[in-house]
């Protein structure tokens, strides 16, 4: 045994920390090995390489949330100051790269701060609703999106009926209790048939908040205020609730407005019957 | 109203990658002592660091966990050669284990001293040598080593302690 292999030994036996590079393979050798193993490396991770996912966390007016968007739209917006709502960031992780990009999540913290200020418009960006697990849950979200813009909202019973099950009010109070898009699915406007707000997964008040946002303001009783009117959707009317021609219309193409001059906005006439406005 | 960057999240996979593929390079060769099973090796180990990376929970344990995934596959490799070597040599070959060293050191341009050392650290059973390369050369703390193989820290040195005295002892 050699000289210098000794006085190594004896060097590790005497210093507890680490010994450094004494006979480590060379840094060339190493540099040659990487550049030879890289292709390799990355042929292989891209044949299972996951899309990437920029995220990040935002304090607004309603909370600080956490916001994750994809390469084929938002994925999640979720409230961090609720305990009891599942943390969608170990579902992303497993199924996405995720990335922190505070760039990207700004942008959205603008953008909801624009709509929380009157912009009605602002809340546009593409969702991808690939975190929802069933089809009918997909189907009502985007329905959702689609048919009640700010300043209406549907009940959970019209809204069953929309997607084609008339008796599916429950599944529809649990389909938004799972949005995870909350906001950009506006699963705060779909409220109770008896004219309650009912519940929100992001806390009732929040829920007023945002209601009183788009121009209803719910009373202390969490009702919907006296000038609300029904809009059809099929016949591009709006009436008082009491109203027979409201009565026989089809709750699935049904919405209902804060006041008359909302649904005027919206494209909708006056009832000659009941004469709302 | 501000971004913040407070989820305590792990490094995105690119960065844990250039951050620690030199190191755990430098482990595979001289863990190995050939090149070809060295790249081998960190291909897999990389690999499969990816598809785990969802499970990796934070920053703190990215490094131990990188070395966990190597020297399982390491151990893997030991136990695969040798089933192969009884069957193919049959123990009639005895220098087939030098040429190995031999291909290793040219690659590394080592001296034979160190040639030395390092057949000696091959020598040592598995954990002993794995904590050794981790603790000396690598520089890892007690508490990663024993994250990395599984055992606690207080094992992890007694392996390291272990390794040297048996070093010592040639």
């Amino acid at each position: 045994m050699d000289e210098t292999l000794k006085f190594d030994i004896r060097e590790m036996l005497d210093d507890d920390g680490p010994l450094g590079d004494a006979g480590a393979p060379a840094d060339m050798a190493v540099h040659a090995a990487l550049r030879a193993v890289h292709p390799r490396l990355k042929r292989a991770i891209d044949r299972v390489r996951r899309p990437a996912v920029r995220i990040g966390v935002i304090d607004t007016a309603i909370g600080r949330l956490l916001v994750a968007e994809g390469p084929r739209g938002l994925l999640a917006v979720h409230f961090l100051d609720i305990s009891e709502a599942a943390d969608p960031l170990p579902t992303l992780r497993e199924r996405f790269d995720v990335v922190e990009d505070a760039d990207t999540a700004a942008r959205i913290g603008r953008e909801i701060e624009r709509y929380l200020a009157g912009d009605s418009r602002a809340l546009d960006r593409p969702v991808d609703l690939s975190l929802v697990r069933t089809d009918f849950q997909r189907r009502a979200l985007l329905r959702l999106r689609r048919t009640v813009p700010p300043g209406s909202v549907i009940t959970y019973q019209a809204l069953a009926a929309a997607v084609g099950k008339p008796s599916g009010q429950r599944a529809i109070g649990n389909t938004m209790a799972i949005n995870p898009v909350p906001l950009y699915v506006p699963c705060h406007r779909v409220i109770r048939s008896d004219g309650t707000i009912g519940h929100y997964g992001g806390g009732v008040k929040r829920k007023i908040k945002l209601l009183r946002a788009e121009g209803f303001s719910v009373a202390r009783d969490h009702r919907l205020p006296a000038g609300s009117v029904m809009g059809h959707l099929v016949t591009h009317t709006f009436c008082r609730p009491q109203c027979h021609a409201a009565m026989r219309a089809d709750r699935a193409k049904s919405v209902i407005f804060a006041n008359a001059q909302r649904a005027q906005r919206a494209g909708l006439r006056a009832c000659k019957l009941c004469r709302p406005a | 109203m501000e971004a913040r960057a407070n989820l305590k999240l792990p490094p995105p996979f690119e960065q844990a990658l250039s951050r620690h593929e030199r190191e755990i390079m430098r482990f595979l060769l001289r863990m190995t002592r050939d090149q070809e099973d060295a790249l081998d090796l960190f291909q897999e180990t990389w690999l499969r660091a990816y598809r785990a990376y969802p499970q990796l929970d934070s920053e703190a344990g990215l490094r131990p966990w990188l070395y966990r995934i190597a020297s399982n596959l390491c151990r893997n490799r030991v136990r695969d050669n040798l089933r192969r070597s009884r069957v193919i040599s049959n123990g009639d070959d005895p220098a087939g284990h030098d040429h190995r060293a031999t291909s290793a050191s040219a690659a590394c341009g080592d001296h034979a001293d160190v040639l030395h050392l390092r057949r000696a650290i091959a020598q040592l059973p598995n954990k002993q040598g794995q904590a050794l390369v981790m603790r000396k050369f690598a520089g890892l703390e007690y508490e990663e080593i024993g994250a990395a193989l599984d055992c606690s820290p207080e094992s992890a040195r007694a392996s390291v302690y272990q390794a040297l005295k048996k070093l010592k002892a040639i």
